[in-house]
C-alpha cells in the first residue's frame, strides 16, 4: 500500500547492453535508500532509466501502485522528481525561475505561475536556505549553491519520490552535511521515498534506511547500513584487496557515528 | 523582478515606436520622396494622391515583406537556438536557408521549363521541403559533433555547396523569369508582390501563434532534454514542433526574399541583451519585432543606399550582423574557459 516506487525484474543497460539484470527494490514513503558501489558499477544507469533519460530493457517501474508505461508524462512530473549530475546551462535565469520549472507540471496552458506556485517554490528555497540568493542569475553562483538550488526545484515539484544522483559528490563538507539534512527533512515531512546513488560511504549510516549494494551486473546486497557496509561487502563491491575492506570499515564506522550525531 | 517586467515593456513600447518610425520612413524615402501626409492619405485612398501608385503597388509590400519576414526569421533562429541548447544556431549559418533556396530554384527551373505558372504556395513548399532536408543533415551531423561552432562551420559548407549548384542552375538556365533569379538568390526584397505578403503574412502569423501556444514546453526545453522530461514533457514532440515551426518560418523568408544572413542568429541573441531573459513567452514577440525592425532598416540601406542600383539585403545585415555572430563565438570561447 505505501510502495511509491518499485522497481520489479528492472533490467538496465545502454542501447541492447545489458549493464545490471533483474534489479528489484522496493521503496516506501518516508524511506531513504541509498544505492552505493564502484564507478561505472551501473548506479546511475538504475537512475536514468527510472526516470525515463535510458529506455529500459525488462521488467517494470511502479509509481504508487500503477505501472509507468501506462501513466502519463504529466502524471509521472507530478510522481517522480530529480537531481540528475548533468549540469543544466539555463540562460538568464534566475535561481527562482530555475526552482520554479519544478512547479511546471501543475501551471496552466501558458505556464504562468499562481500564488500557489508561488508559496511552494519560497517554501523550497527557504527549505534549502538559498533565501539570499533567490534573484541570483543561476549561472552565477557556485556549485554548492547551485546543488541547493536543484534541490529545491526537485522539493517544490511535490512529487512522491525523489531520485537523486550522487547529491553530495564535488561539494565541502558544510555543503553535504547541508543537502543531506535537507533531504532527511524532506522523506520524513513530507513522506517522500528517496532513492539516491552516493559515494561517500561515511555518511550513509546517517541517512539511509536501506542500502542497496551494486557489484558484477546484479544487485550484491541489500538490507541495513550495518548488514551492507561490512569489510567483506566493500571488497567485493569495490574490488578491493582481500584484508582492506576491514581497515576502511573500522575508521567508517568511527567517522559515520560523528556524522550521525551531526545528522539526527 | 519588477524591474525586469518594467524593463521588457518599456523595451516593447520602444520597438513598436521604432517599428513605426521606419515604417513611415521607408514608404517615404526612395526614387521618389513623399511626405507623411500623402503616405496617410494614400494609405486611407490611394486614388487620391498621386504617389498613391507607387506607395499602394511597389513599396508597400516589400515594406510588409521586409516586415513579416524579418520578424520570421528571428524567430526562426531562436527556436533553433532552443533545439540545439546554444545561442550561436541560425537558418543561415546552419545551411537550412540556402538549402531552402536550391530547392526553390530547382523547382522554378524544372516548372518553367514545363510552362507551368508557379504558384506562391509552391514556391513555400519547395523552400519547406529544402529547410528539413538541411535540417536533417545538420541534426545528423550534431550527432558526431557536439562542439557546435564547428557545427556552425559544417552548416556554413553546406550553404556554399547548395549556393554553388543554385548557382549552376541560374546560369545555365535562360528563361527570362529565372534570369530574375539572381537578385533573389543573393537575399532581396526587390521581387516580392502583394500576393506574397498575403500568403507568407498567413503562414507567418499560424507559425508565431503555434509558437506562442507552445511556448511552455519550449520553455522547458530550455533547461535541456532530460529536465524537460522529468517536468511531463513529451520530448520526441516538442522535438518535431521545434523542427517544423523553426523550418516553416524560415523557409516562408527563403521563397519570397532569397537567403538572408545573420538575421535569425544574432537578433534573438540582441533582444536576450535587451529583455534580460530567455523566456519564449517574451522572446517570441520580442524577437519577432526586432527582426522586422532591424530587416526593414537593412532593406532600407540596400534600396536607398547606392540609388539608383540596389545592393543584396544579405550585404547589408552582414555588414551590421556579422560582428554580433564573431562577438558570440569569442564571449562562448571565455565562458568555456573561465
Amino acid at each position: 500500500m505505501d510502495k511509491s516506487i518499485q522497481l520489479s525484474e528492472l533490467n538496465v543497460g545502454y542501447g541492447k547492453t545489458v549493464v545490471l539484470n533483474d534489479v528489484n527494490i522496493t521503496i516506501e514513503k518516508g524511506q531513504i535508500v541509498c544505492l552505493i558501489g564502484a564507478n561505472g558499477a551501473g548506479k546511475s544507469t538504475v537512475l536514468k532509466t527510472i526516470v525515463g533519460q535510458l529506455k529500459k530493457l525488462g521488467g517494470a517501474v511502479y509509481l504508487n501502485g500503477s505501472d509507468k508505461d501506462a501513466m502519463s508524462e504529466e502524471d509521472v512530473a507530478k510522481t517522480v522528481s530529480m537531481v540528475m549530475t548533468e549540469r543544466i546551462h539555463p540562460e538568464l535565469m534566475t535561481c527562482f525561475d530555475v526552482v520554479a520549472t519544478g512547479r511546471y507540471p501543475y501551471t496552466g496552458r501558458l505556464g504562468f505561475l499562481d500564488d500557489r506556485d508561488k508559496a511552494a517554490i519560497n517554501e523550497a528555497i527557504d527549505m534549502v536556505g538559498a533565501g539570499k540568493i533567490k534573484d541570483k542569475d543561476f549561472s552565477k553562483i557556485s556549485d554548492g549553491q547551485r546543488q541547493r538550488i536543484m534541490l529545491a526545484r526537485a522539493i517544490c515539484q511535490d512529487a512522491d519520490v525523489m531520485i537523486l544522483d550522487e547529491p553530495t559528490s564535488f561539494l565541502d563538507l558544510q555543503y553535504k552535511l547541508d543537502i543531506l539534512k535537507v533531504i532527511k527533512k524532506i522523506a520524513a515531512t513530507k513522506q517522500v521515498a528517496v532513492l539516491m546513488s552516493i559515494h561517500e560511504l561515511e555518511f550513509v549510516p546517517a541517512v539511509a534506511d536501506k542500502v542497496i549494494g551494486i557489484a558484477g551486473d546484479e544487485v550484491y546486497v541489500t538490507g541495513s547500513p550495518e548488514e551492507v557496509l561490512t569489510g567483506a561487502n566493500l571488497e567485493t563491491m569495490y574490488k578491493m584487496t582481500p584484508g582492506t575492506g576491514e581497515i576502511i570499515c573500522s575508521g567508517l564506522w568511527n567517522y559515520s557515528e560523528s556524522i550521525r550525531r551531526l545528522l539526527p | 523582478m519588477d524591474s525586469i517586467s518594467r524593463r521588457i515593456k518599456i523595451a516593447f513600447i520602444g520597438m513598436i515606436v521604432l517599428l513605426v518610425v521606419f515604417f513611415f520612413v521607408s514608404v517615404g524615402v526612395g526614387s521618389a520622396d513623399i511626405s507623411v501626409i500623402d503616405i496617410v492619405k494614400s494609405l486611407v485612398n490611394p486614388g487620391e494622391v498621386y504617389m498613391g501608385k507607387i506607395i499602394i503597388s511597389i513599396r508597400l509590400p516589400r515594406i510588409i515583406g521586409a516586415i513579416v519576414l524579418g520578424g520570421a526569421l528571428s524567430v526562426s533562429g531562436f527556436l533553433l537556438q532552443v533545439f540545439f541548447g546554444n545561442p550561436i544556431a541560425g537558418p543561415y549559418v546552419l545551411g537550412i536557408s540556402s538549402s531552402a533556396k536550391l530547392f526553390v530554384a530547382l523547382s522554378m527551373v524544372f516548372l518553367l521549363g514545363k510552362g507551368v505558372n508557379i504558384s506562391s504556395l509552391v514556391l513555400v513548399v519547395s523552400a519547406f521541403v529544402g529547410s528539413l532536408i538541411a535540417m536533417g543533415i545538420v541534426m545528423s551531423l550534431s550527432q558526431k559533433v557536439r562542439n557546435m561552432s564547428l557545427l556552425v562551420v559544417c552548416g556554413v559548407m553546406i550553404g556554399y555547396i547548395c549556393s554553388a549548384i543554385t548557382e549552376f542552375v541560374v546560369t545555365f538556365a535562360d528563361d527570362t523569369n529565372i534570369v530574375n533569379l539572381h537578385n533573389w538568390s543573393l537575399g532581396s526584397f526587390s521581387g516580392i508582390s502583394m500576393d506574397h505578403v498575403v500568403v507568407s503574412s498567413v503562414i507567418v502569423i499560424i507559425a508565431i501563434v503555434f509558437t506562442i501556444v507552445f511556448s511552455k514546453p519550449i520553455g522547458a526545453f530550455q533547461l535541456g532534454e532530460n529536465y524537460a522530461r522529468n517536468m511531463g514533457v513529451n520530448i520526441k514532440y516538442i522535438r518535431i514542433v521545434l523542427i517544423l515551426l523553426s523550418s516553416i518560418l524560415s523557409a516562408t523568408v527563403t521563397a519570397f526574399a532569397g537567403p538572408i544572413s545573420f538575421v535569425g542568429i544574432a537578433v534573438p541573441h540582441i533582444m536576450r541583451g535587451i529583455m534580460k531573459t530567455a523566456k519564449p513567452l517574451v522572446m517570441v514577440p520580442a524577437c519577432f519585432l526586432g527582426g522586422a525592425i532591424i530587416t526593414l532598416f537593412c532593406d532600407g540601406i540596400a534600396r536607398t543606399a547606392f540609388a539608383p542600383t540596389e545592393i543584396s539585403i544579405s550585404a547589408v545585415t552582414s555588414v551590421f550582423l556579422a560582428p554580433v555572430v564573431i562577438y558570440l563565438l569569442v564571449a562562448r570561447k571565455e565562458a568555456a574557459r573561465g
